[in-house]
């Protein structure tokens, strides 16, 4: 039995905690409450990895952070400490880890696709100091290869529900 | 997961539709792509050509706007500036500001400058972009020693198919690393004796160098790195990361 998973928002943040990208997929439903949600993440993140660097683990994928209403909050840091924040819509049927964990990869590696692109911004200054820039402008709304990348996963996740 | 992989990379890019969505697995670890050695070799070689020919052509159009800006009075003649001026870093060669660049007999070095900046910038990039697709399977980083290990062991292999041959710290935040025999340099040789060939070599190391402040500014770490070639092939970079880290 194909699990459920419907997956209803995605959020990137950057590691000095600027959002990068928060895309929704659930029609009707309030976009600013997703905003809400990626915040206290973070604070949850936050714990969490004090916590992993006390007990010496290396482990990027953060597992459920905490749930809410009608959504299952998932985190992971990436190792260049950009945090990934999922919700699903909570079920009952069992949510493997390993989908999940598929899932952030999938995430990940669009982001990281998106970031390479050298035409993001033309005159981003030789100095390093400003890269969080950079990887904001990777979500901003005139970039629109992110978001469909970002889509084409949520596409997939429903698809591999329904079918198989 | 679904062995399904119906992944279209065509042009109807406009109408994207459920048929042609990309299984979640193939997204999630994307084959990687590869380059072929010796072309790339051959290529950064004639990248340092090129971008010494662009570099030149871009201050020859700053100091031509410049000495036109005298002529027409706007701009009063500068006084031989002093050596120790900041040359001003520009990437974009269109964003070149009228700074006081120094008139005097360092209008070589000027251009040495302008390439060298040019290829960390470049390099900064390169290395940036690269540590986040080798990251892309492991954990998180413990503390600095692991990423500067990180970036001896695994940015070295995949940029220059080799491991870093030592790596000195005083424990106070500079790592000296060392190379026996740096790929870029193994091949560079010259007619006009060794001092010669060392100088012109100091122009190839600076796009690794840039790869290097590159990918540990993604990290998160905003270094200096310099690097030092004392004699051929053989290549020292010096990391100086900031206190308290």
């Amino acid at each position: 039995m194909p699990p459920q998973l419907r997956l209803n928002a995605v959020a990137f943040v950057s590691p000095q905690n600027h959002p990068i990208l928060i895309r929704t997929f659930v029609q009707g439903q309030d976009e600013l409450k997703y905003h809400y949600i990626a915040h206290t993440s973070l604070d949850v993140i936050d714990e969490r990895i004090t916590a992993a660097i006390a007990s010496k683990s290396t482990e990027c994928y953060l597992n459920l952070l905490y749930t809410m209403e009608d959504v299952a909050v998932y985190g992971y840091m990436t190792p260049l400490k950009v945090k990934i924040i999922i919700a699903l819509a909570l079920t009952d049927a069992v949510v493997r880890d390993a989908d999940v964990l598929t899932i952030f990869r999938a995430l990940h590696t669009a982001y990281r696709q998106s970031v390479a692109n050298p035409f993001l911004r033309l005159n981003a200054p030789i100095d390093g100091y400003n890269d969080h820039a950079i990887l904001l402008a990777a979500g901003s709304p005139k970039w629109k290869a992110f978001r469909k990348r970002v889509d084409d996963i949520g596409k997939a996740v429903g698809v591999v529900a329904v079918s198989a | 997961m679904s062995s399904r992989n119906s992944f279209q990379s065509t042009a109807n890019r406009a109408s994207s539709s459920i048929s042609t969505v990309p299984s979640l697995a193939a997204v999630a670890d994307p084959p990687p792509r590869y380059v072929d050695g010796a072309a790339m070799d051959y290529f950064v070689i004639e990248m340092v050509n090129t971008l010494r020919a662009s570099s030149a052509v871009a201050t020859a159009r700053a100091k031509k706007v410049e000495q036109e800006m005298i002529d027409a009075g706007l701009m009063p003649t500068p006084a031989p500036a002093p050596p120790a001026l900041k040359k001003e870093k520009m990437r974009d060669s269109m964003g070149s500001n009228l700074s006081l660049s120094s008139l005097s007999k360092a209008g070589q070095d000027n251009d040495e400058e302008e390439l060298r900046a040019r290829l960390e910038a470049i390099g900064m990039h390169v290395g940036a972009n690269m540590a986040e697709r080798l990251c892309h399977d492991r954990g998180l980083f413990t503390d600095t020693l692991d990423a500067i290990k990180f970036i001896c062991k695994d940015l070295w292999n995949a940029c220059w198919e080799k491991q870093v041959d030592n790596l000195r710290t005083n424990h106070r935040g500079v790592y000296v690393l060392q190379d026996n025999a740096f790929k870029p340099l193994t091949r560079v040789s010259g007619w006009q004796g060794r001092a010669d060939s060392l100088r012109k070599a100091k122009v190839y190391v600076a796009m690794p160098a840039g790869i290097i402040r590159g990918a540990l500014a993604r990290l998160g770490f905003q270094a200096v790195v310099v690097p030092e070639v004392t004699n051929l092939p053989q290549c020292t970079f010096q990391v100086k990361l900031p206190k308290g880290s």
